[in-house]
């Protein structure tokens, strides 16, 4: 048994049972049977985390020192927008009394939501698997301290934030943030959850988000990491999605030394409708892992998946996509794109497109090109005269545009641009040029 | 104003040009006409400062300066432009983006203030119409989605926009129907003048029609095996590049 494991067991005697126990039982015990995933697990061949399995965890503490400026790294809201802003610190709600319910939104804590009803709460943690790319799920469900809760119950104009605070005074230290997402039959949202660091020192951040949709509901969801080049962030978000519902999800990493990033969408019901966009930035020593697997489990259904993923210096950048339709699931329509860019000769991407088809009658695409800028496009810019800085910055910021484009919420978009274009080589260029 | 001497280069370690000489002059039209294979694109590119294109022998100058020494982004700079005979598309880069950082890099080179935004867009509109080049083209990418004939006007607007002391326009007139081929020999003829030079890579005599040359040249097998006034053109156009390159054994 791994040192990590060990202590996680060790946190798991420590703590006081709630009325998750059976479910936190049931997780647990699956965690230390299987144990930490190793490169051998089909969705962990590129990420090895040898070195987080030799490190012993504590949890990380629920307050963080000094005051946290919500505006502090990359803010993605302007204050004209009257987005509201609920902050989480190590993966604990800081919840006001009162103030639980904001534009159409109810905001509860899944503890105390579970003690009134346990039983209306079990239809949000899925049944333990053996499933590799869930095993830090299990963990997540086991030692989650409380979460968020968020019933969307009409449409909803403005865009609530989620501040994933990381902080910490000692390296060995974990959390597990858990977000639940239910929205109503008809209702529609935009939810941003963004995740940064507070100090230098951050958590090991072991973070799940379920999102569930009933009939006709609308969702625009966006997780954005942008801690610091010491942080290590496994995050995982699991998709439900009933008839007529449609999600925009946008997946985009800028920050973190180590970001594995998961998403499981389940097309449960016919006219659900997924689109997802991920924009994977490597910079430094970034290891950016993103695996996205999306099951059509009816008929009718519709999936989009746009990745674009950047690497410079001696980063590493992975997108893996998987489409699964399942035996009955006919006139299912799916199309995964996936684009790399390399910028220097020794950075990596890998992408891996796969499909799993057991229906007849479906429409499935996928597209997976990785190179360096087009010597044409170059040619082309260079020979009207513009400086080779500004051509190459120019033809990097035109490769996102897909991503970016398609983001309704105008001021994360420019946020999320300004924040790329600072990691991006010759920054000061392209900046004065937007 | 260039003067190209016993130039030869390299594709992809395959010698294209062999030898070529030529001389034009401020205020001087000529056109390059060859069968397919010749290295006319070739010759347009190496011009250009296209990098991966090797120049194995030769010189060439443009203005007195050593045009070969020059990076392809110097050359634009200091006046000379090519119309590409497949313009690239470039999604997520605006058109109108490129033409005002193409002129303003021009203008700060000339040691000149950046474009005033208003005067720009009045500029373009202006030059749009004379293209007859529609609206939507503002708004999108670099050639994205544009037809043919589209591309090509468009590489003529940018001509206009920076004014180029020597244009180079490489088979401009390939694909275009007969409405478009005058607009774009209307763009063409607005920039004759006593202080510029335009050199036209075509295949075909037509353009040659309304873009009357001063000089024409043919090329084949990487050099220039004859040249001579507007009528060399019609002559081909009658008896076939066969008859030229026969005269060349002979």
């Amino acid at each position: 048994m791994s040192a990590a494991l060990r202590s996680f067991e060790a946190q798991w005697r420590a703590r006081s049972t709630d009325a998750l126990q059976p479910i936190r039982e049931q997780a647990m015990q699956r965690f230390l049977k299987l144990g930490l995933p190793t490169p051998r697990d089909e969705t962990w061949r590129y990420t090895d985390l040898r070195s987080v399995a030799a490190q012993s965890f504590e949890a990380a503490p629920c307050e963080a020192r000094g005051a946290i400026d919500p505006h502090a790294s990359l803010s993605l809201v302007t204050p004209e927008l009257g987005a509201a802003t609920v902050v989480m610190i190590n993966g604990c709600p800081s919840l006001k009394a009162n103030t639980s319910a904001i534009n159409g939104i109810e905001i509860s804590s899944i503890k105390e939501l579970s003690r009134l009803d346990p039983k209306s709460m079990a239809r949000f943690f899925p049944p333990a698997t053996d499933a590799d790319q869930r095993r830090w799920v299990l963990l997540n469900t086991a030692l989650f301290i409380d979460g968020l809760h968020l019933k969307i119950t009409r449409q909803v104009a403005e865009p609530l934030v989620i501040l994933h605070v990381s902080t910490g005074e000692r390296a060995d230290e974990a959390a597990h943030p858990r977000i639940i997402i239910d929205a109503a039959p008809g209702s529609s949202a935009t939810i941003i959850e963004h995740h940064i660091a507070h100090g230098d020192i951050a958590p090991l951040n072991n973070s799940n988000t379920h999102i569930s949709l009933a009939r006709d509901a609308r969702l625009e969801h966006y997780r954005v990491y942008a801690t610091g080049a010491g942080a290590s962030h496994i995050d995982s978000l699991d998709i439900h999605q009933a008839h007529g519902s449609h999600c925009k999800q946008f997946t985009i990493a800028l920050g973190g030394g180590l970001v594995r990033s998961s998403l499981e969408a389940h097309l449960n019901a016919s006219g659900a409708s997924l689109d997802s966009y991920s924009l994977l930035v490597g910079h430094a020593d970034r290891h950016v892992d993103c695996v996205n697997i999306v099951t059509h489990a009816a008929p009718d259904t519709r999936s989009r998946q746009t990745a674009r993923a950047i690497a410079s210096d001696v980063s590493r950048v992975i997108f893996n996509s998987k489409v699964i339709v399942n035996a009955g699931a006919v006139h299912s329509d799916s199309q995964q794109s996936s684009r790399g860019l390399l910028l220097s000769p020794s950075a990596e991407i890998d992408t891996r497109p796969q499909l799993e088809i057991h229906a007849d009658e479906v429409k499935c695409a996928h597209g997976a090109t990785t190179g360096r800028l087009d010597p044409d496009m170059l040619f082309y810019l260079l020979s009207r005269g513009l400086d080779r800085e500004t051509a190459q910055s120019l033809l990097v910021f035109a490769f996102l545009a897909d991503v970016l484009t398609g983001m309704s919420v105008s001021s994360a978009r420019s946020a999320i641009e300004n924040a790329l274009i600072s990691q991006l080589p010759d920054s000061q260029i392209l900046r004065k040029f937007r | 104003m260039l003067v190209i001497s016993d130039l030869s280069a390299r594709v992809a370690g395959k010698e294209i040009l062999n030898g070529v000489n030529l001389e034009v002059n401020a205020g001087e039209v000529h056109a390059i006409m060859g069968p397919n294979g010749s290295g006319k694109s070739t010759l347009a590119q190496v011009l250009a400062g296209r990098e991966d294109y090797e120049v194995t022998k030769g010189s060439v100058t443009f203005e007195g300066r050593d045009l070969l020494a020059m990076r392809a982004e110097e050359r634009a700079r200091a006046g000379l432009f090519l119309g590409f005979q497949y313009p690239v598309e470039i999604p997520g880069v605006n058109n109108v983006y490129l033409l005002k950082a193409a002129l303003n890099a021009k203008r700060k080179a000339a040691g000149e203030p950046e474009v005033d935004a208003y005067e720009f867009l009045a500029l373009i509109r202006q030059k749009m119409k004379f293209m007859q080049m529609s609206e939507s083209f503002l708004t999108r990418g670099v050639n994205e989605g544009f037809s043919g004939g589209e591309k090509k006007r468009n590489e003529v607007l940018q001509m206009l926009v920076l004014e180029p002391k020597l244009a180079i326009l490489d088979e401009t007139d390939s694909g275009l129907d007969i409405d478009a081929l005058k607009v774009v020999s209307t763009g063409v003829n607005s920039l004759r003048d006593p202080k510029r030079a335009v050199v036209l890579v075509t295949h075909y005599q037509r353009l040659l029609d309304y873009v009357i040359p001063d000089q024409v040249h043919v090329l084949s097998g990487g050099r220039i095996v004859k040249s001579g006034d507007k009528s060399l053109a019609q002559e081909l156009e009658r008896r076939g590049y066969d008859w030229v390159m026969g005269a060349q054994v002979a």
